[in-house]
């Protein structure tokens, strides 16, 4: 193999590389052999103190985060910024191991911002809608 | 080899199997509670999920929310680490039911051995030496039988029990029914589960545990045995070390010996310990642990092997890359656990924020933390903070390498244990080598009564 063979082929393995997710990938074509490593990950910086919340302006908006690590499952029709609620109803489920946990308004209120799409993954504590009271 | 491995733990010991996953190329995914978004094995993770809020069962036993975390993030295997669901044969069988590889013995294993009269029997049966004891007793009667066969002073204990929970000292008859009354009261509260068996108090052993790994193709190998009688009145290790010192060679390899045959009988696969109490030349199985123990570097420095990784790599289905003779030991261990906790004041866990943290360095140190300067220690979690780790040719090479290791170190901002560990390691008795579960509780008392 010539090396302008080896290049290009170890350009088109480092595409592979970083697109499979793996710290390393070896190749053997005969007699030749293409071992490739992603460059080890430098040290993250240490966390800096948490600055102050800003202050909220009115008026008062309560954000709903979810209580679960899963999937967002939007209701039909979605419920969508501008939405008027009367009373506690459901927004949205997020599903955990096959099971629909009801996202609730927790009252009335008008939905001001909607966060999360349908599909999507969400951690505990994220937030998923900010509702105007 | 997995792909992306899901680490559901925190503290030290989240960034150990962060380490060992990347250097094998895996990728990793680490869970957190609100408690702990600054936490480094959060910021050291290629990914990270927050589970829950600070408490325990809502973040680090929350099952269906770390199992949620894994398939999301596409991980395929899950290592638990020690302590919160280790042991837990129901979360291994959870995790198998969602294709995810549970890096740890089989749950009928785990399930086993965390049960203590049927782990006993099941090692009796194996040939391996226990305490003169009893299977389940059903009634205080029946306790009172066995106690008079083998001889007071007994101990009593819970089956579900851990953590000297549902256990009592019977030093005489006198004092059985009242003993027998309170243990399993606390069994039934503390675990749902009030069987009660009785066993020969040995009193002031030594407690030696002898590392075991095992493939899933029948190969099973030892890496000693580690020394951990320091420890506190509540039982729990502070100083551990390997090998064991002022033990006789013959016990050493009986010691050896039975814990590779009983990981063989029970069809043990990955890395366990077998933790036994050795009175003289006498050795008692005590329980198995089905997991990575905290004092594994011990073990690791005296013979060279990566516990952690190797661990993956058997989950992953691959041979153990050596056998039994391809192992040596080399020179001797030590490990100080470094705790927020104030041991003039029984040890009272201390949570706040470390003002400013520096660790000691050089020649023979290996230290394993999560801490850094300006990080908080949540009220929530077990107050260690690290582990110093130190390894010469020799134990005395080992201890002077730890005291210059301890004087190096600062941690301010709460109360530690690192004072205190470097008396003792000034201590005749200790330097001497061989003293039992007892030693520092009498310390202690000694202590007590000169203030």
């Amino acid at each position: 193999m010539t090396e302008d063979v080896i290049a290009s082929r170890a350009r088109a393995l480092a595409g592979a590389l970083a697109e499979g997710g793996f710290a390393r990938l070896r190749v053997r074509d005969g007699e030749t052999e293409i071992e490739l490593r992603r460059a080890p990950r430098t040290a993250p910086p240490l966390p800096a103190p948490a600055a102050a919340e800003p202050e909220r302006a009115a008026p008062r908006a309560d954000v709903i985060t979810s209580d679960v690590v899963g999937v967002v499952r939007q209701l039909r029709p979605p419920v969508a910024e501008g939405v008027e609620l009367d009373a506690d109803r459901d927004l949205a489920y997020v599903e955990t191991l096959g099971i629909r946990n009801p996202v609730r308004s927790r009252g009335a209120g008008r939905v001001t911002q909607v966060f999360v799409t349908d599909g999507q993954p969400v951690e505990y504590g994220q937030p998923l809608f900010a509702i105007e009271r | 080899m997995f792909k992306k491995v899901l680490i559901a733990n925190r503290g030290e010991i989240a960034l150990r199997i962060n380490r060992a996953c990347h250097e094998l190329g895996v990728s990793t995914v680490a869970v957190f509670s609100d408690a702990d978004r600054q936490s480094l094995h959060v910021r050291h993770a290629d990914e990270a999920f927050c589970i829950g809020p600070g408490p325990v069962m809502r973040s680090y036993l929350n099952i269906p929310n770390i199992i949620s975390a894994a398939l999301i993030s596409g991980c395929d295997a899950i290592h638990p680490g020690y302590g919160f669901l280790a042991e837990n044969a129901r979360f291994a069988e959870i995790a198998a039911d969602h294709g995810l590889t549970f890096i740890g013995p089989k749950p009928s294993v785990i399930g086993a051995m965390g049960d203590k009269a049927t782990a006993k029997r099941l090692m009796r049966e194996a040939g391996v030496p226990t305490t003169p004891g009893s299977d389940i007793v059903a009634s205080v009667d029946e306790a009172r039988a066995v106690a008079e066969k083998i001889g007071y002073p007994v101990l009593l204990k819970a089956t579900a029990g851990g953590g000297g929970k549902g256990m009592r000292e019977v030093p005489s008859e006198a004092e059985l029914p009242t003993a027998f009354a309170t243990a399993q009261a606390e069994a039934e509260a503390s675990f749902k589960d009030g069987r009660m068996y009785v066993e020969k108090l040995i009193v002031n052993p030594r407690h030696i545990e002898v590392q075991v790994l095992a493939d899933e193709h029948g190969g099973v190998v030892h890496l000693g045995e580690r020394d951990c009688s320091v420890q506190k009145p509540s039982h729990q290790k502070l100083i551990e070390e390997a090998p064991a010192p002022a033990l006789d060679q013959a016990v050493r390899d009986r010691l050896h010996k039975v814990a590779v045959d009983a990981t063989r009988a029970v069809g043990y696969t990955n890395a366990g310990t077998l933790e036994f109490l050795v009175s003289g030349d006498d050795v008692f199985f005590m329980e198995m642990n089905t997991r990575i123990q905290v004092e594994h570097p011990v073990s690791e420095l005296v013979y060279g092997v990566d516990l952690v990784k190797e661990q993956i790599r058997v989950a992953a289905g691959e041979t153990l890359g050596f056998t039994q003779d391809d192992l040596h030991p080399h020179g001797h261990a030590i490990e100080v656990r470094v705790n927020a906790e104030d041991p003039s004041n029984n040890f009272a866990p201390a949570a706040g924020t470390l003002t400013s943290v520096v660790f000691a360095g050089g020649p023979g140190i290996r230290v394993d933390t999560h801490v850094y300067g300006g990080a908080m220690v949540p009220p929530f979690y077990d107050s260690m903070l690290a582990k110093i780790i130190a390894v010469g040719r020799t134990r005395e090479s080992a201890i002077l390498r730890m005291e210059r290791a301890l004087s190096e170190t600062r941690i301010e901002g709460v109360r530690t244990t690192i004072d205190f560990c470097r008396e003792l390691l000034g201590d005749p008795e200790f330097r001497a080598g061989g003293i039992g579960v007892g030693w520092l509780p009498a310390v202690l008392a000694r202590r007590a009564q000169l203030v």
